[in-house]
């Protein structure tokens, strides 16, 4: 912890995320309008005193807009990642633990889905299913275990011939408790770092899915779609593009500065 | 030393450009009419066969329009005139119809046009091996004969009264390029030769289409030479050519024609901007077969609820009108006397409460069972913005309405021809000819047919029966106006707007009609030209 | 592990509700259900999966891609002649030249500025110019890419007029000379290039960055600068090129992201590669072109991952003397 204090960027990092996260929990006090009230009479006014972000094509708050955005945007963040490193510590765990054909198998499907460009292949499933903001986030969850899953794997592959696990071995402790009490634990650094750096990616594949129309749909706001929304009136209306280019730039930067800063922190340790 | 090159190497390139100085030239100034010069467009999408009855794209049939005749085609009035006919005679059965081909007309590769071309492609659209899905009005010819060179006969077993327009949509193709080929996979799709005004001149696949004057074009050669179409795919970069020049004409959208431009006087002085009546009309369509909307008091009320003033306003930014008939205003088929339902919130409360239903907690109920349901439309930014009007509003009277957003394939295919849906927001064209058979006939309501609301009313059926065999113009007006009142009656949809054409052209095309006729302004383009004076230059980089 | 690939790609797209026939002509009321069944027959759609899969397995063995639904028959993947001696462009044949030479490009871009970036930062690790490298690359990652598309295009296009939009010629391409014509390309291609690049350059600058910073702890170079060879010599010749071996594996394995990321690039600039090829594809459901490219794409990959073990191989000293001994 000393040490993300000590390197700058890393701290900057994390007061960013604090900051945004802070924005996004309380959105909902600190939005001066609904989100999605529609005023005819001000559609796309520029930021003014009553609008301080302006407004879009149907009238509606831009900096409201962009708070619960906030919370959009976090959450498909979280719940990607989530779901990404859950399947990536149990595919990961079995094949560092089991070895043999199991870790095999689960290695050629890694290659495998790491050959086929990801981006593609959210496209298609996306394009498939409806658009809903649940299938969004599975599906990015589905296509970026692959990084956790080797992490993990080469974590447990050199902590497992360590004496304290041979010492759990002998005992007769379940391969269970041995993974979940003694290897998992141990192998958390990579592990949060690849958590922290998998939310900036996800933000980032969010906004690249509004640009094509498949990320989240109306009349939910997130950074994405309000960018998206604004971009053929970009000469004209530059608070429609400026801020929630600038919002995921902002956030994106400060998990990849916190996560880097961790990783330096873990790797120093080892 | 390695870093001085490079950047010397980037100075260069960026150097050896000089600004363009169109701020400078005037484009208002007039000028008379000459030949030569190009016209530069956009589309979004690649045409991928030139023979438009087999493609299925827009942009397929846009660049085939302006390479092929078909027999017929309209005038500025929307009225039927002869494109490769000189004239046609319609029997007093109505059940034949005699074409008089123009004579001594030549296809672009100089080879005599006649009938013999006109009967090979109606064989074409109709052979059961052909790919097409536009066959089935030309199979209701029941036969076709070449009496000589230039004569035509279409025989019908029925009176059928859009025959006309049919024929006004069939290109007619080469016979003697097309007699040995397979019409699915023939090099002609890529390579077309036709008669109108343009012939293909190169096709870059992925970039554009280049397009020429034909020499041969039945009725005459066009001012403008060339014609070159870039495939841009995403709008705001067609935006940012048109301002920059590279492109000359693009369809724009309500806040580019009333927002951007007017605060750009640079603009002004180089884009024309021309509004006229679109084709098409958006609605919001209610699955029949689906409680509640089998009872017309919650169509009415739902109706009634819906401001659709305010839909044109913030959707359009007014630049739409509301419609009550399923036909272009401003055209011989509109039913102008069908009085509108007024935005009335009161009273669409009042009809909820006449069918059973009353509010709890802000939204109305009947039977314990709250009065929501969700609103299906596809990727199309005005659709979902009117949508989400049409959301706050029956929110507004107590009726819950969630929106949701599908891609068109998925859209088609899980819902529509399921019927597994409770209300959508589409649109449909606005028809030339009046006939609404496919869409409102009580018949056409099977899996991937067209009544997929599930309309279904006798008097209805009739009258869309006998309007396809009366070919007396005044009669079947008075069909097609009881048609369209029943229709309003019953509020099987609701309908929204018919949204204007906008369009912006570079003033460098001149003759562009400042009022545009029933035909739109696109009409004449074969008329437009460019002065030498503003012709881009070709050369520079 | 070409078969994995396929057999994934082949059911995800069969899962996708509709087919070709639901294009447009889907609500075209002149387009009779009957017909488009009757297209659908002749596209074997109405057989089933397996059927269909097996049938797809059995061409590409013979290297046919089979023909584009969607283009009506253009062939997907080389072109064709038919009786008459006409060419018919292959789909991928037009699009793959393109959407390579971007991501070479980007590739030989990303790698050489990722070395210079890297070097420094390790070289000043900590003191300011590490700081902001890092800060610019972290930016330059963190940038939603379309957004500076088209803040760039607006910027470098519209207002000033210093680089092409979009496409990949201007007007009058055919009358310039080839030199011209090749100038011409390259200003059309440093919007997008540029957009590529700008991702990749992050993590693989910290990449150099940390790998070099490991290297120049270790012991052989400690005992190099007791040697009192120059600092020069001692970072460039012994450090880096024991720091660039891990990172020709590296680029191999970007291949994919590049691929994928080329989607939107292509789309804002224009630019007719295998990204638009692709989503256009998915979205008319136009199987053999869905197909064709992901089986290209893998390959494609996988070839970039055999060259770059191939070229570790053959740059890494100890490989090398082990095969020669």
């Amino acid at each position: 912890m000393k040490k993300i204090i000590k390197n700058p960027l890393a701290l900057a990092g994390l007061i960013i995320i604090l900051l945004i996260a802070i924005l996004a929990l309380f959105a909902s006090h600190l939005s001066p309008y609904d989100p999605n009230y529609i005023d005819i009479q001000s559609i796309l006014v520029s930021p003014n005193k009553q609008h301080i972000m302006g407004t879009d094509a149907l009238g509606r708050d831009v900096f409201s807009r962009m708070l619960h955005g906030a919370q959009i945007s976090l959450l498909v963040g979280i719940v990607a990642v989530g779901i990404s490193t859950l399947i990536g510590i149990i595919l990961g765990s079995i094949a560092g633990f089991y070895r043999g054909i199991t870790d095999t198998l689960i290695m050629r499907l890694v290659d495998v889905m790491l050959s086929i460009p990801s981006f593609f292949l959210i496209l298609a499933v996306i394009a498939f299913l409806t658009p809903s903001i649940w299938n969004i986030m599975i599906v990015i969850g589905l296509t970026s275990w692959m990084g956790v899953t080797r992490l993990v794997r080469a974590e447990f592959l050199s902590l497992k011939e360590r004496d304290f696990i041979l010492a759990a071995e002998t005992i007769g402790a379940s391969d269970l408790r041995i993974i979940l009490t003694h290897l998992l634990p141990n192998s958390l650094g990579p592990i949060i770092v690849s958590t922290v750096l998998g939310v900036a990616s996800a933000v980032l594949i969010e906004s690249g899915l509004s640009f094509l129309g498949l990320g989240v749909q109306a009349p939910t706001a997130s950074w994405g779609n309000i960018l998206t929304d604004g971009k053929e009136y970009i000469q004209f209306a530059w608070w429609l593009s400026l801020f929630p280019g600038l919002a995921i730039l902002i956030t994106v930067l400060g998990y990849n500065l916190l996560g880097e800063g961790l990783r330096d922190n873990f790797d120093q340790n080892t | 030393m390695r870093l001085i090159l490079t950047s010397l190497f980037f100075i260069c390139l960026f150097g050896c450009n000089k600004s363009q100085t169109e701020d400078v030239i005037n484009f208002d100034e007039e000028a008379s009419q000459e030949s030569g010069g190009t016209l530069t467009n956009a589309m979004i999408g690649e045409p991928n066969n030139l023979i438009a009855m087999i493609a299925g794209d827009g942009a397929s049939s846009a660049i085939a329009g302006q390479i092929f005749n078909s027999l017929l085609k309209y005038d500025e009035n929307l009225e039927f005139e002869g494109d490769l006919a000189e004239s046609w005679e319609v029997s007093k059965d109505y059940k034949t119809i005699r074409f008089n081909l123009k004579t001594k007309k030549k296809w672009s590769d100089d080879h005599p046009i006649t009938c013999k071309d006109v009967l090979f492609t109606w064989k074409a659209v109709t052979h059961p091996d052909t790919r097409t899905p536009y066959g089935s009005d030309y199979q209701l010819v029941s036969s076709a004969e070449c009496v000589n060179d230039y004569q035509f006969i279409a025989k019908y077993n029925e009176p059928y009264a859009p025959a006309l327009e049919t024929w006004a949509s069939l290109h007619i193709l080469p016979e003697h390029l097309l007699k040995n080929e397979d019409i699915n996979n023939t090099y002609f799709s890529l390579n077309p030769v036709g008669s109108n005004y343009y012939a293909l001149d190169s096709w870059v696949t992925g970039q554009q289409l280049k397009l020429k004057a034909n020499p041969n074009a039945i009725h005459g050669k066009p001012l403008i030479d060339n014609k070159v179409s870039r495939i841009i795919p995403d709008l705001s970069s067609q935006f940012m050519e048109l301002i920059a020049g590279n492109i000359d004409l693009m369809s724009i959208n309500p806040i580019q024609y009333s927002r951007v431009f007017p605060n750009r006087s640079e603009l002004n002085n180089k884009i024309n901007l021309y509004k006229e009546m679109g084709n098409g009309y958006t609605y919001f369509g209610f699955n029949l077969n689906k409680k509640p909307f089998d009872d017309i008091n919650i169509r009415k009320a739902i109706s009634y609820a819906i401001d659709r003033q305010e839909i044109i306003d913030g959707v359009l930014l007014g630049l739409g009108e509301e419609i009550t008939s399923p036909y272009k205003p401003g055209t011989y088929w509109e039913n102008k006397n069908i009085k509108k339902l007024s935005f009335n919130p009161q009273k669409a409360k009042e009809l909820l409460e006449k069918s059973g239903y009353h509010l709890n907690n802000n939204i109305y109920e009947k039977d314990g069972i709250p009065l929501s349901f969700e609103i299906l439309t596809n990727q199309n930014k005005q659709r979902e913005m009117t949508a989400v009007l049409i959301q706050r509003r029956l929110q507004d009277i107590g009726i819950d309405v969630s929106i949701r957003v599908i891609e068109w394939a998925s859209f088609v295919n899980r819902f529509i021809k399921t019927g597994e849906f409770q209300a959508v927001v589409l649109g449909w064209s606005l028809s030339l000819d009046p006939d609404q058979y496919s869409i409102w006939h009580s018949s056409q309501q099977g899996p991937g047919q067209f009544n997929f609301i599930g309309y279904s009313n006798k008097r209805v059926d009739d009258l869309l029966e006998k309007g396809r065999q009366e070919l007396n113009k005044e009669k079947r007006k008075a069909i097609y106006d009881e048609f369209s009142a029943i229709l309003y009656e019953d509020q099987p949809i609701v309908y929204l707007y018919a949204g204007y054409g906008l369009s912006a052209i570079h003033k460098k095309i001149k003759g562009v009609k400042k009022l545009s006729p029933p035909a739109g302004i696109y009409h004449n383009d074969y008329e437009w030209f460019v002065p030498t004076k503003f012709r881009r230059n070709e050369m520079s980089l | 592990m070409l078969i994995g690939i396929s057999l994934i790609s082949f059911f995800i797209m069969h899962l996708a509700p509709g087919d070709i026939t639901s294009n447009e002509s889907a609500f075209n009321p002149k387009a009779s259900e009957e017909s488009r069944q009757k297209l659908r027959e002749m596209y074997n759609l109405d057989k089933p999966i397996i059927v269909q899969y097996g049938l797809w397995l059995k061409r590409i063995a013979k290297l046919d891609f089979g023909h584009s639904f969607a283009s009506h028959q253009r062939p997907v993947l080389w072109q064709e002649k038919d009786k008459n001696g006409n060419i018919k462009p292959g789909l991928i044949q037009k699009a793959l030249p393109i959407t390579l030479l971007i991501n070479l490009l980007t590739i030989f871009l990303i790698f050489s500025i990722s070395i210079v970036l890297g070097t420094i930062a390790a070289i000043r690790k900590n003191k300011i110019p590490d700081r902001l490298i890092t800060l610019f690359v972290f930016v330059g990652f963190a940038i939603p890419g379309f957004w500076l598309a088209l803040l760039l295009m607006y910027s470098l296009g519209v207002s000033n007029q210093i680089l092409p939009i979009s496409g990949l010629h201007s007007i009058g391409y055919e009358q310039m000379s080839y030199v011209t014509q090749f100038i011409d390309m390259l200003k059309h291609l440093i919007l997008p290039v540029f957009i590529s690049c700008l991702s990749g350059l992050a993590g693989i600058s910290l990449y150099v960055r940390n790998g070099m910073i490991e290297i120049l702890n270790q012991d052989f170079i400690k005992t190099a600068r007791a040697k009192g060879l120059y600092e020069k010599k001692v970072i460039f010749v012994h450090t880096l090129k024991n720091a660039l071996l891990p990172l020709i594996t590296i680029l191999g394995l970007s291949i994919p992201g590049l691929i994928g990321g080329s989607v939107i690039a292509e789309s804002i600039f224009a630019i007719p590669g295998m990204g638009k090829l692709f989503y256009d594809a998915v979205l008319m459901r136009d199987f053999p072109v869905v197909m064709g490219i992901l089986t290209i794409g893998s390959i494609l990959t996988l070839l970039g991952n055999l060259i770059a073990d191939l070229s570790y191989a053959w740059a890494d000293p100890r490989i090398r003397r082990g095969l020669s001994k």
